[in-house]
């Protein structure tokens, strides 16, 4: 049986540049950065005080949601398409959602014993009263794919991807399988990120991976650390043709199997998830790689070594840039990111740069784009999305033939 | 390239106990279990202080598979998928955090920044990240394969199951492992679960983790355990019996008649009760067995129910020659979305 082809019919974004893709990329391209002084709530004394966040007034309680509804909207739009609801899938790159930060504090106080310590017993008596004010249809990783499904009737497969800062990726991956193995003929996937809160900057920041400077500057010589961003990316895929002129042509995954939070120090986990894409995708010609690119000293390094092991001389013809530059690490959502600049690539011949760069690092030797976007006719494009824990997801987009 | 896929082997944590092998006949002649094992340490001791209660229980789950099939060579190739939980941390680090974070009795946000974060384990992240659930027992058992992990709540760890066996069946893998871990006895989960309404309705929470090891099946192979399909389907804004029809719909099996076991994995009750009419209706001579007394694990219990549909079809001895070649699992999680597998003995 012939493998079902899987066309991209739409894309959206809601990003801290543009309430839509198009608004983002005129942004991106001319350069811009999204990266500010957090002005949500008060930063002082947390290790990294800027972020790439959309200052949007939406409710504080979990603003996966509306920004995932405004990128799936504009996708849809964009694809004119028309689908049997049983035929159309949902798959969501997402993590855990948040709640009012009193509610939390008090649902932790709930179980606080006379020693300081846990006490399961004084949980179980004061945890209902604070409980009841979360809503856990908002705060779980479901949530928001769940709600989507809903607002566009679907009733195909609907999943949500957990995978750290693959889940994007990987949640098109899913797509992508399920239309080629006749699962659904429609999928709206992609990614969210809303991570510019207090939990995540200590978490992120007691890791040490956050850029004490404030800068996020992808291959740079003085790249120290990545910035949080925030915004929702999401693409209608299609078993269907009609007027798309790009397809989704190649998909690879992979675990390094190595460390929590260092990639394999010779990258070939990374290498390996980026060489089953191109297999997948029948090795075109790429023109263009969309890297996961975080701005820390280490990744950077090895994900470049990483390319040019899969790509081997042919990275010479090909440029390579990151968004994380421009809109910080969406985390859950930097995979779908990361493809729709390797969609714009194919789609309009426009090679978005990344922001930050200046004086790239010699160990980080490949054609980057730097300042502006470049005017370059791009056949195939591959985006990588790399995880902390060692999951790697690569996709490749090529033009439709 | 398809191909058939068998399931070489099953490891299991659960309230039945450490292993996998007995566990639907136990349920199906209503023994007593011996309930959830304590904690036995892993190899790397270390590690354990990075992992929440899930991400050990698959950790430990996966290291009791690869070394009981002794699949100690290419690893690096090996798939990985799992269904995963809400993954919760120790909430003892969290309130140590809090603790610090308190001026005057109330929480600022200045504090938690210059102090509370001092006071934290800065381990407490890897323990929080619903993928480390999946990502620990990868690195401590070296595999390197595709992999994904999908948010479950019930259909969820059919998806994830679905994808390994696809991986399989299309030689993305020559070998990969399936399955669940959850630990819903989590306060922060069990909160969430009562206010939902879930605990006072029948749900009682069960930390558990279950692997499959998936491979192609050479044919013809009689006494091979085949995942014949896996399907899941939404649940939204219609009846059970409808979603239950179209998830088994799905799986594309056409001989569904010859299911003799049914396996069904219901989140309570109300979910049971469901399941039961659904089976009664459609296959009304089959034997129903269901997981219900290994207690709720959500991202767990799909998987556990497809080792106990395994037990049942795959011990001729205890089957007798002539006892059932083909199960179908059932799941119901709480997020409402059925799920559907279909098992049989024997590859002609």
């Amino acid at each position: 049986m012939l493998r079902r082809s899987v066309f991209v019919r739409g894309v959206g974004a809601y990003t801290p540049l543009g309430a839509t893709w198009p608004e983002t990329v005129a942004q991106l391209a001319a350069g811009a950065t999204a990266i500010r002084p957090i002005t949500r709530f008060d930063a002082t004394g947390f290790p990294c005080t800027v972020a790439a966040a959309i200052d949007a007034p939406f409710p504080d309680e979990d603003r996966r949601l509306p920004y995932t509804r405004i990128a799936a909207r504009e996708a849809w739009e964009t694809a004119r398409i028309r689908v049997d609801p049983a035929r159309l899938g949902v798959f969501l790159g997402a993590e855990s959602g948040r709640c009012q930060w009193a509610t939390a504090l008090g649902l932790a106080g709930a179980g606080r014993g006379p020693s300081g310590t846990f006490d399961h017993e004084r949980f179980g008596r004061e945890a209902p009263q604070f409980a009841r004010r979360i809503d856990a249809s908002v705060i779980s990783p479901a949530a928001v794919a769940t709600a989507l499904a809903i607002e566009y009737g679907a009733r195909g497969p609907v999943e949500t991807v957990s995978l750290a800062c693959a889940s994007g990726s990987a949640a098109i991956v899913e797509a992508a399988r399920a239309i080629r193995l006749g699962e659904c003929d429609v999928a709206l996937c992609g990614g969210v990120g809303a991570d510019a809160d207090p939990l995540m900057l200590a978490g992120f920041g007691l890791l040490g991976i956050l850029s004490p400077r404030g800068v996020s500057c992808p291959f740079d010589a003085h790249r120290d650390g990545f910035i949080i961003g925030e915004g929702a990316a999401m693409l209608v895929l299609s078993a269907e043709r009609g007027d798309a002129s790009v397809e989704l042509a190649g998909i690879g995954r992979s675990l390094d199997a190595h460390h929590l939070t260092a990639p394999e120090p010779d990258g070939d986990g990374a290498a390996r998830a980026m060489i089953a894409a191109l297999r997948d995708a029948g090795q075109p010609e790429i023109g263009y790689v969309q890297a996961h690119g975080t701005s820390t000293p280490l990744n950077d390094r090895i994900e470049v070594a990483a390319i040019k092991r899969a790509l081997g001389a042919a990275v010479d013809r090909a440029h390579v840039s990151s968004s994380k530059g421009a809109l910080g690490h969406w985390v859950a959502g930097a995979g779908a990111l990361g493809a729709l600049y390797a969609w714009e690539a194919v789609h309009a011949g426009l090679v978005l740069p990344t922001a930050g760069l200046t004086n790239p690092d010699p160990a980080c030797d490949v054609p980057h784009v730097i300042g502006r976007a470049i005017a370059k006719e791009v056949d195939a494009a591959l985006a990588n999305a790399f995880a902390f824990g060692g999951a790697n997801s690569c996709l490749v987009l090529r033009r439709a033939g | 390239m398809t191909r058939a896929v068998a399931i070489a082997h099953a490891a299991a944590v659960s309230a039945f106990g450490v292993g996998a092998t007995g566990l639907g006949h136990a349920l199906a002649e209503g023994a007593v279990l011996r309930g959830i094992p304590p904690e036995a340490p892993l190899a790397n001791s270390r590690a354990r202080k990075m992992m929440s209660r899930a991400a050990y229980l698959a950790a430990r789950c996966l290291g009791d598979l690869v070394r009981e099939l002794g699949w100690a060579d290419g690893r690096e190739q090996i798939g990985y998928f799992l269904g995963v939980g809400a993954s919760g941390g120790s909430l003892d680090e969290l309130m140590a955090l809090l603790d610090e974070s308190l001026v005057d009795g109330a929480f600022s946000l200045e504090r938690f920044g210059t102090r509370g974060l001092a006071a934290c384990n800065p381990l407490l992240a890897f323990q929080l990240m619903n993928n480390f659930t999946l990502c620990h027992g990868a690195i401590l058992e070296g595999l390197g394969g595709p992999n994904s992990a999908v948010f479950s709540r019930g259909a969820g760890t059919v998806a994830a199951l679905a994808e390994a066996v696809h991986a399989v069946r299309s030689g993305d893998c020559e070998r990969a492992i399936a399955g669940g871990a959850d630990a819903p006895t989590h306060p922060a989960t069990i909160a969430e679960l009562a206010r939902e309404g879930l605990v006072a309705r029948g749900l009682v929470a069960a930390d558990a983790a279950a692997l499959l090891a998936l491979v192609p099946c050479p044919l013809p192979d009689h006494a091979a355990t085949l995942v014949e399909g896996c399907a899941i389907a939404s649940g939204r804004a219609r009846s059970v019996i409808e979603a239950v029809d179209e998830a088994v719909d799905r799986t594309g099996i056409d001989r569904l008649a010859q299911v003799e076991v049914v396996v069904i994995a219901p989140w309570g009750p109300p979910a049971s009760d469901a399941l039961r009419s659904w089976v009664a209706a459609r296959f009304p001579a089959a034997t129903v067995v269901s997981t219900a007394a290994l207690g709720e694990s959500l991202a767990a219990s799909a998987a556990l129910a497809v080792i106990a549909g395994m037990d049942l079809i795959a011990d001729p001895e205890r089957s007798g020659h002539g006892g059932p070649r083909r199960a179908l699992v059932l799941t119901l999680g709480v997020d409402g979305d059925p799920g559907a597998v279909v098992l049989s003995r024997g590859a002609a």
